[in-house]
């Protein structure tokens, strides 16, 4: 990364939470003939910064598409990157003039809103998965755009784990920083940022060593606010400004750091399902068996490894269930709509559902609609 | 006419859009709808509305007796809109296609609508789509037809731009809080409706200065 490009770099990455939308339609990566592969991807900033990074050395094209400014897999799951978003970009952008052949590499995470099929019957154009993650497609161009089995799942390594702890804590300093400052003076300040900086990036560092999922979160939370309550006991000690009220600030401001992140930490990794979408009510991936024909489309998009091709039999098989995320790519992936989701409550929501209904925050995966009019 | 930033969360949980954006606008939407319905619709026309969302334009073109086509990317919008049923009885009728602006060329012939409508949706287009949209629009229709849009625009004084922009900030992050996006604000549609071909172009803003209604005609002869 050249050094002019930093501030940039900075500012994109910690304020990641947020839509940055960037120019699409085509950019030229290298000096790419018309042979060369087009990638698409979404109009969010940083990872257009970042592709173009990675591919410093290639020649390729990016097709970057209208995410509304979104990262391609939060929007592909909100609805705000589809197929139709694909087709728009193939066509609005000149591509085809640029190109001799007929081929993009989707993003694997799109798979939760693109749906192949649609973009080839309108376009013409043939499609392929690539990794889920950007950094490994160098190694994927050098192979010929060939995926390997292990570009598919999420990793989450620790740079990215710090980024995220950074994303959540730079929020913290700058909104309780001025609050406990004021109240407590320089020693509680201090005390309590040095507390948030380290217990946030520790919940990070530390997945998947403790249960993220279950109710037994809530002792690991309460450990890591009594963990950072000591830590800012003891710098205070240190620093000569232990008091009741500097130990009472030092307290609310270790509950406050964690109780925000417990809302939805899972929701900021790539490894479970967010708190705030599935509450308690998380669904089952569930394979009806006799539709299966063994196509493997939902094997080739599960960011997860939970699904498995019996080759054998040529049917799939639900493998890991618990490490399922609920994503729905495969479900929206399956040429049969064999896969669908089974909530605990007893609902079924088919593939029909989760292609046609988005979520996001406030999100649900049922659309009310009833005879009168719109139902709630 | 209040910010449509708001809009973004509606669509969120589409059977709360047709109530909220009533409100939003002050209750002009239902003029709005009523407006556009009135310049482009008629008994028998042909009419194309682009991004029909819960399909307020589309369902006033067809209350006048026009044979509606409504076109939209978001399949929970369409069932909202599906859910409705036309109103009065001048004979038109509407059909509901979950379909983008840049795939109305795989779905409809040439010169084949009579008026092109859009409200509100140009916006949400990235601005290549939104050049595509309309010329798309313009070949669609049939020469002398008529292209009616209308959309959140940047008002012309500097005065009352810096009041949008502080009356949209809260609601901009309101918004993102919510869904994770927002919408924009167009800085010159009557200039792209132009540039797409149509000529005779008008721009009206009979509520505030940040809503735009503009038309545009495709010459009967052709012109370049």
């Amino acid at each position: 990364m050249k050094a002019r490009a930093l501030p940039g770099y900075l500012y994109d990455t910690l304020t990641r939470l947020f839509p940055h939308r960037t120019r699409t339609g085509l950019r030229a990566v290298g000096t790419p003939g018309p042979d060369a592969p087009v990638l698409v991807t979404g109009n969010y900033t940083l990872t257009v910064r970042r592709l173009t990074e990675h591919l410093a050395g290639f020649d390729c094209w990016l097709l970057v598409a209208d995410s509304r400014g979104i990262n391609v897999w939060c929007a592909a799951g909100g609805g705000h990157l589809t197929h139709h978003d694909v087709i728009a970009a193939i066509r609005t952008s000149g591509v085809a003039e640029r190109v001799r052949h007929r081929e993009v590499v989707l993003p694997q995470l799109g798979a939760t809103g693109i749906e192949r099929r649609a973009i080839t019957e309108a376009t013409g154009w043939a499609t392929r998965w690539g990794p889920a993650r950007l950094e490994d497609l160098p190694a994927f161009l050098a192979r010929g755009s060939r995926i390997v089995k292990r570009w598919r799942f999420m990793r989450f390594p620790a740079w990215e784990r710090f980024e995220m702890a950074a994303v959540w804590a730079l929020p913290m300093t700058l909104v309780a920083g001025p609050v406990f400052g004021i109240l407590g003076g320089r020693r509680v300040l201090a005390a309590t940022l040095l507390q948030v900086w380290i217990v946030v990036p520790g919940l990070f560092l530390t997945v998947p060593h403790w249960p993220v999922r279950g109710r037994g979160r809530w002792v690991v939370f309460a450990g890591a606010a009594a963990a950072g309550f000591g830590l800012a006991w003891g710098v205070l000690a240190l620093l000569g400004g232990v008091s009741g009220g500097h130990l009472i600030l030092a307290a609310v401001a270790s509950v406050a750091a964690v109780g925000v992140l417990a809302v939805d930490f899972a929701g900021t990794t790539p490894w479970y399902p967010s708190y705030v979408n599935s509450f308690r009510n998380t669904p089952a991936i569930t394979l009806s068996e006799d539709r299966c024909t063994g196509a493997a489309e939902c094997v080739q998009v599960c960011p997860r490894d939970v699904l498995a091709m019996e080759g054998r039999r040529r049917k799939v098989r639900v493998a890991r269930p618990d490490d399922c995320i609920a994503c729905g790519a495969c479900i929206v992936q399956c040429p049969e709509d064999a896969l669908h989701f089974r909530y605990p409550d007893g609902r079924v929501v088919e593939a029909a559902t989760i292609r046609s209904t988005r979520l996001n925050m406030m999100g649900r995966r049922t659309v009310h609609v009833g005879p009168g009019g719109p139902a709630r | 006419m209040s910010s449509f930033v708001y809009m973004k969360v509606l669509e969120s949980a589409p059977w709360r859009y047709d109530r909220g954006i009533r409100w939003l606008s002050g209750g002009h939407i239902e003029a709005l709808w009523q407006r556009l319905a009135e310049r482009a619709a008629g008994p028998g026309r042909r009419v194309l509305d682009i991004g029909c969302g819960t399909g307020g334009v589309a369902l006033a073109c067809a209350a006048l007796g026009a044979d509606v086509v409504g076109i939209d990317m978001n399949a929970e919008m369409l069932a909202v809109a599906r859910s409705k049923t036309v109103a009065a009885d001048a004979g038109g009728k509407v059909e509901w296609v979950e379909l983008g602006a840049a795939e109305i060329e795989d779905r409809f012939a040439e010169a084949c609508f009579d008026a092109v409508v859009s409200s509100l949706a140009l916006s949400e287009m990235s601005p290549e789509g939104r050049r595509y949209a309309l010329r798309v629009a313009w070949s669609r229709l049939r020469p002398g037809g008529l292209l009616v849009v209308a959309d959140e625009v940047r008002p012309t004084d500097a005065a009352a731009r810096l009041w949008q922009r502080t009356r949209r900030a809260p609601l901009v992050a309101l918004t993102w809080l919510l869904t994770q996006t927002s919408t924009q604000v167009l800085d010159d549609l009557a200039g792209l409706v132009r540039e797409a071909g149509f000529t005779q172009v008008r721009e009206t803003r009979p509520w505030s200065s940040d809503l735009a209604i503009v038309e545009g005609v495709r010459p009967a002869e052709e012109t370049s």
